[in-house]
């Protein structure tokens, strides 16, 4: 008998079905950068409801849009926004505001606490970060207690456990070989908390070009890897693309008038760019090349 | 020598950076930016500037190009090292030495609200864009800056409805230590009006320097609590001729501290 080593490709309409209502969901990434995007929209076009939604440490867009488009239940991000473009995401701020959606508070460092403290199996893990603040009466699931040594009081940080893990990267081999260009942020901690880690690449290397620099590999052992040039799209792929402002000018806009109470441009955003598409090459072919072509670094 | 308060601020900031710092700068502070980068040039040879998720020094660059996005990929060309963020945290090694952090509100202990405004957490009057780093930062770094973009009585208040960075508490030199937390506080809130520091025993914020053209009078009437006003305040002290020729030659090109 021939051993064969099985290939974890798999193509974005088939790794989002991954992805269930109720589930824990973590989205790597850092604001304007790097975000799964070809998968966010195929979550979306699923119609998955009830998600947890687990940002990046600082998350951008990518979660207020899964909350416009009502898939979402509950937030856990120490930031939701676009920096100058938009302090903070539109439907963010409208659905806390109005209690449609819950929010778990925390800042970075606790964020990452709570990804290890699932990573290692443990109940809790303990941290400075809090003490004195308002964070640990805002959320709940955060308790002051006193160390068990010296008595001092200490934040008992308990886990994040994501369900699904969607990152998206430079390049992978068939066999769940992760390379960043870049340091890869904190998608490092998503990956090693989550049950399963599905990663869109840029580009899909053979296993020779993984070896040939292998201080590189950031992820082993993901669960699947999914083919998406343009993938982070409208966000930045560091080492491919800059973001696509307009493109994000455009959601915006039709974000505030739908906070306002007008859905229409916001409905057709999502039609055009989500449910329309019938997958990742259908949506590029709606952004356009011409457009994706301009998003160049230098 | 014409400036703007921009400038003025980011020299002040610059004057209180020290040469062998590990300084991050963020993309979306760009007098704080122009002030670490303006230590780093004038007086700073062996800091290491933290930048777009890479550590570096910018030394010998003629001009620093802008980025306005936090992971402008393009800012993170001159890396001598990645930052791996979730490590960030790890050690205060990996952390920056000083700090700046904004606020919705801030209060006259220098405590810093990120959260929202309004009494019940789960219906704010206005959701705020949320902690960040700054809960863990301000934890850990050596001093930290409180900077505002505004000097308003809605942001400068005597309580935060929330606090995401503890600065001093209910007041007194030790209410940091009494806690066990390592860092050394809020060192001075900055505005474009004015610089507090905090009076040494109780910690209250108090009136360090107007700057050049505002009024004591000015800054009472904008701020929403009682400061401490020692008999003589003085002037913010302006940028120097070699600090705008670096300011406006290297670090701040494109004019942003100028519009």
């Amino acid at each position: 008998m021939t051993l064969e080593r099985r290939s974890r490709i798999v193509d974005e309409v088939e790794a989002a079905t991954r992805v269930k209502d109720g589930m824990c969901l973590s989205i790597g990434g850092h604001i304007m950068s790097s975000h799964a995007m070809a998968l966010v929209r195929r979550i979306i076009r699923q119609g998955t409801r009830n998600l947890t939604v687990v940002g990046a440490a600082s998350a951008g867009l990518e979660v207020d849009l899964l909350i416009g488009a009502g898939c979402v239940r509950k937030v856990v991000a120490p930031y939701v926004g676009a920096e100058a473009l938009a302090p903070i995401g539109p439907f963010y701020k409208a659905a806390a505001e109005r209690g449609e959606i819950e929010t778990w508070e925390c800042d970075e460092g606790m964020y990452y606490t709570a990804l290890r403290a699932a990573a290692l199996r443990l109940p809790f893990l303990p941290t400075l970060a809090g003490l004195g603040t308002s964070l640990p009466e805002v959320n709940p699931d955060l308790k002051v207690f006193a160390d068990p040594l010296t008595g001092r009081p200490l934040v008992a940080v308990p886990p994040l456990q994501p369900d699904v893990a969607l990152i998206h990267a430079a390049y992978a081999d068939p066999y769940g070989n992760v390379q960043f260009v870049g340091s890869g942020m904190g998608d490092r901690a998503h990956h090693r908390a989550a049950t399963v880690t599905i990663v869109t690449v840029e580009r899909v290397v053979p296993n020779e070009e993984i070896r040939r620099n292998p201080i590189a590999t950031a992820l082993w052992n993901v669960d699947m890897v999914v083919r998406a040039p343009y993938g982070s799209h409208p966000f930045q792929s560091p080492g491919f693309y800059l973001h696509d402002e307009a493109h994000l000018e455009e959601y915006l806009a039709a974000a505030r008038a739908a906070v306002g109470g007008d859905r229409g441009l916001f409905d057709k955003y999502l039609e055009r760019y989500i449910f329309g598409p019938a997958n990742h090459a259908e949506y590029l072919q709606t952004v356009g090349f011409p457009r994706i072509l301009s998003l160049h670094e230098v | 020598m014409d400036y703007t308060t921009k400038e003025l601020i980011a020299a002040f900031i610059a004057r209180d950076l020290h040469d062998g710092e590990n300084i991050v700068v963020g993309a979306n502070l760009p007098v704080p930016r122009a002030g670490v980068l303006l230590a780093h040039l004038h007086h700073g040879p062996n800091m290491t500037i933290g930048l777009s998720a890479t550590q570096t020094s910018l030394l010998k660059e003629p001009v620093l190009q802008p980025f306005k996005y936090n992971r402008d990929f393009r800012a993170a060309r001159w890396a001598e090292s990645y930052m791996l963020h979730h490590e960030t945290f790890d050690s205060p090694k990996l952390i920056s030495d000083v700090f700046f952090v904004g606020g919705i509100q801030i209060d006259r202990f220098g405590n810093s609200n990120l959260i929202g405004v309004g009494r019940d957490y789960r219906r704010l009057r206005f959701r705020g864009p949320g902690a960040i780093g700054t809960t863990t930062m301000t934890v850990y770094t050596k001093r930290y800056y409180l900077y505002l973009n505004s000097h308003d009585p809605r942001v400068l208040v005597e309580r935060c409805d929330f606090v995401t960075a503890f600065g001093w508490g209910a007041g007194g030199a030790d209410a940091r230590t009494r806690l066990g937390l390592p860092g050394g506080g809020p060192k001075y809130c900055i505005t474009p009006l004015c610089v507090f520091d905090f009076e040494e025993e109780d910690k209250r914020m108090r009136l360090k320097s107007v700057h050049p053209g505002v009024t004591v009078e000015q800054v009472l009437a904008r701020t929403g609590f009682k400061p401490v006003v020692p008999a003589k305040v003085g002037e913010t002290e302006p940028p120097t001729a070699e600090e705008i020729a670096i300011l406006r030659q290297r670090v701040d090109v494109e004019g942003v501290l100028r519009s």
